[in-house]
């Protein structure tokens, strides 16, 4: 009768083990020199709990006495939202098409494309708030333009990959009837990025929707103007109500935004 | 018609792919080029109208030689040759109209084209033509809802729209079952007839070729190698299309003959 | 003769005619009315491109000089990043069974989602001024308002991903009489546990940016720096920020990505 060799069984090899707990020690490591240098007081990590009970006792009721304040301000921040995504989207077909390989006239303008497109994506929305609040003043406009910045770089983006993955034989067949450039890409190229231009405008204007909400609170219009005065003057029962109005406006914008997703597409 | 001298398409450094090519296409007849994979067919009729750049060579469109005209009068020049291709090539997410009508656009305004509202003239002549393939009812269906023959029957008038000089077919029927495939050719055919055009085709099919054409090209390594009547398609012959080695390689490759 | 049509209208995408001349109209309507009613300061509209002129002057070129501030913003950044990564990403692990629908009775599922939604509600900067109002200014704040979004985004992912797994290796482990535990960690995990990684280094990188954005309302890390060199009117010190925190996105973006795709 054959011995059967009897194995060790184990999950892993040896040089697998040694890399995962390599791994493991990188990260702790990592991690306890984060939490050993990071300032913070550590009595008061303890004390957090009791004093995040306290704010929250202060908050409740909600308090409704400038409601119709707060209502405007609302309405006010959608319109800041929507006409921004409106521009950016104007704004950023053109960027789109210079950033897409296919479809760019030269190699600087797909640089130059790109490069808009960096910069936008790479700076967050408040901090192109800062700026504009900078130069334009406190107001609507800080915010519209800052938001339009933020959205050229997103909505560019995914635009061009778009362009990138279309279809390049009715763009052939359009070129050998004699059509012009301009008609090739009407004809050729745009029925084949509607889709994705709707569902992404759509996305975008989402994402402004909750952006707008807190604009404010570097003075660049909105509702986050009134939370900032609210919090300013340590209403925190005003505070809940505005924060109950925000989130009834964000879930009404998913709410409109999937039924426009299901409708368009 | 169609002249072709001293054709020659040379990628990079290697094997030319069309090599001192000459072709005459005098009128209304159906001519199908026939050849392996690789033999150049697909590239001499991109030639013709320029998808592909010819190395050197000149072809002239009753008297227009396109191989030296600028951007502008090249896309003028390209509305009087039309093109059939083999996946179609059609605008999916519009409406056959639409895509029918897309072979005016080198005619028509850019209001127009942007619009949707395309002359009277352009209209009514592409219901005719449409009633004529059979296809009138479904104007206003998305291209990607047609089966394939019908797709290449829009196919067909987009390029007849252009009221071209001549057609270009680039694997028609590659595409197709048997059955469509010999209802597309016979509409080469009798519109060929019909309106007097000059046809090219690209076939794998020799059957077909045979069938439908009033003469048969055939193509190897870049070369011409027959051109004759389908009659005169001997097996021979046919032999050296599609395994031989053209006469004028034959020096350079060694083989025998 | 012909007995051919000759006219042709492409079918408009909204069919009842009724409808799309109402809502061209109430287009039209909106946008006349918001302009006329919104907010817009002209002069101060006008007078902003001189300003931004200004500014852009003063802004170039960027003065790194202050860079230990810079450094110290940027390492602090760092630092609630990796600890909010970490903090939510062990957070989000029993939320995201919570919120799984095959895995836990219906009102526990209520709860979980409940939790997830209140956490992707709130834009993190208002996350972070209620914490810094609650535990006080620095990164302490910071940390919690990321884990706060980190849960939103990873519980959520990692609950969907939870209800795609296939049921058949928990079916199997059920038959054979393993205790809820031990099934989860033989059947659910190894399902899950390629998405929590990529989840996890995406998080990363995302609260990364996040970071600099919280310490505007002084949460912070880098985000108070340059919130005090604009308020400081220190142009050229702020654009040396924003530079330096572009690189930063700019190198995560790229790490993470290609990270990810290894593990793919």
């Amino acid at each position: 009768m054959e011995q059967v060799q009897l194995h060790d069984w184990a999950r892993y090899t040896p040089v697998q083990r040694f890399q995962r707990y390599g791994l493991f020690a990188l990260t702790a490591l990592v991690v306890a020199w984060a939490l050993g240098s990071v300032n913070i007081i550590w009595a008061w990590v303890w004390d957090a709990p009791t004093q995040m009970g306290d704010l929250f006792s202060r908050m409740v009721p909600p308090d409704p006495t400038h409601l119709d304040q707060i209502l405007s301000a609302l309405w006010e921040t959608v319109n800041l939202a929507t006409i921004a995504t409106a521009l950016a989207v104007v704004l950023a077909l053109p960027v789109a098409y210079i950033a897409a390989q296919n479809t760019t006239p030269n190699a600087l303008t797909l640089w130059l494309g790109r490069f808009i497109l960096v910069s936008s994506r790479s700076v967050n929305t408040i901090i192109w708030a800062l700026l504009f609040v900078a130069i334009f003043g406190p107001g609507v406009v800080a915010g519209i333009v800052a938001i339009m910045f933020r959205s050229i770089g997103f909505l560019g983006k995914l635009l061009g990959e778009a362009i990138e993955e279309i279809d390049p034989k009715p763009v052939e067949a359009l070129k050998a009837c004699g059509a012009s450039h301009f008609k090739v890409v009407l004809y050729a190229i745009v029925p084949q990025v509607m889709p994705t231009f709707f569902a992404v405008a759509i996305l975008r204007w989402d994402i402004n929707l909750r952006e707008s909400t807190v604009l404010g609170l570097v003075g660049a219009g909105g509702i986050g103007m009134i939370l900032q005065g609210a919090i300013d003057t340590f209403n925190w029962q005003e505070v809940s109500t505005v924060l109950l109005a925000i989130i009834a406006l964000v879930v009404a914008g998913e709410i409109v935004s999937s039924y426009l997703r299901r409708r368009i597409l | 018609m169609l002249k072709i001298t001293s054709l020659v398409k040379r990628y990079g450094a290697g094997d030319p792919v069309l090599k001192d090519l000459d072709l005459e296409v005098p009128g209304e007849e159906v001519v199908s080029v026939i050849g392996s994979s690789g033999a150049g067919k697909s590239t001499l009729l991109r030639c013709i109208n320029r998808l592909v750049e010819p190395t050197s060579g000149k072809i002239f469109l009753n008297g227009t030689d396109f191989t030296r005209l600028g951007k502008r009068e090249l896309r003028v020049g390209r509305r009087r040759i039309g093109m059939v291709f083999q996946s179609f090539n059609l605008v999916d997410r519009l409406t056959v109209m639409e895509n029918v009508q897309s072979g005016r656009l080198g005619y028509i305004s850019t209001w127009a084209a942007l619009s949707r509202r395309y002359p009277k003239e352009d209209i009514r002549r592409a219901f005719e033509l449409m009633e004529r393939v059979g296809i009138a009812h479904y104007a206003n269906k998305r291209a990607d809802e047609l089966s394939g023959g019908e797709r290449q029957r829009v196919g067909v008038i987009r390029a007849l729209m252009q009221q071209p000089e001549i057609l270009l077919a680039d694997e028609p029927t590659a595409s197709l079952d048997p059955k469509t495939s010999e209802q597309i050719m016979t509409l080469l055919r009798d519109l060929a007839r019909e309106l007097k055009l000059p046809v090219i085709i690209n076939i794998h099919n020799v059957n077909e070729a045979k069938e439908f054409s009033d003469r048969i090209v055939g193509m190897r390594y870049g070369r011409i190698i027959f051109d004759g009547l389908p009659q005169a398609l001997t097996k021979d012959a046919m032999n050296e299309i599609y395994a031989g080695v053209p006469h004028e390689d034959r020096k350079l490759e060694g083989a025998a003959a | 003769m012909s007995t051919a049509k000759d006219t042709w209208r492409k079918r408009p995408f909204i069919a009842n005619p009724l409808l799309r001349y109402g809502l061209y109209a109430a287009i039209v309507v909106y946008v006349v009315t918001t302009f006329a009613t919104l907010p817009i300061d002209w002069d101060r509209i006008a007078q902003g491109l001189s300003r931004a002129g200004r500014i852009f002057g003063g802004a170039f070129p960027p003065s790194f000089q202050r860079s230990e501030l810079l450094i110290d913003g940027f390492l602090e950044s760092l630092k609630i990043a990796i600890l909010a990564t970490v903090g939510g990403i062990i957070l989000s692990i029993p939320i995201a069974f919570m919120a799984a629908r095959n895995i836990v009775p219906l009102p526990v599922f209520y709860v979980g989602r409940a939790i997830i939604i209140i956490a992707r509600s709130f834009h993190p900067v208002i996350v972070a001024i209620i914490f810094v109002k609650a535990v006080g200014f620095g990164p302490f704040a910071g940390i919690l308002t990321l884990i706060v979004y980190s849960i939103g985004f990873v519980a959520k992912l990692l609950a969907e991903r939870i209800e795609e797994i296939d049921p058949g290796p928990v079916e199997a482990m059920k038959a054979a009489g393993a205790p809820f535990l031990s099934t989860l960690i033989y059947a659910v995990f190894p399902q899950i546990m390629q998405r929590q990684i990529g989840l996890g280094i995406y998080q990363l990188d995302s609260n990364l940016r996040a970071s600099a954005v919280v310490g505007i309302v002084g949460a912070g890390g880098i985000g108070a720096t340059l919130a005090n060199a604009f308020g400081r009117y220190d142009y050229d010190f702020a654009l040396a920020i924003t530079m330096v925190i572009v690189g930063v996105i700019l190198i995560s973006e790229a790490v993470s990505g290609a990270i990810r795709k290894r593990i793919a």
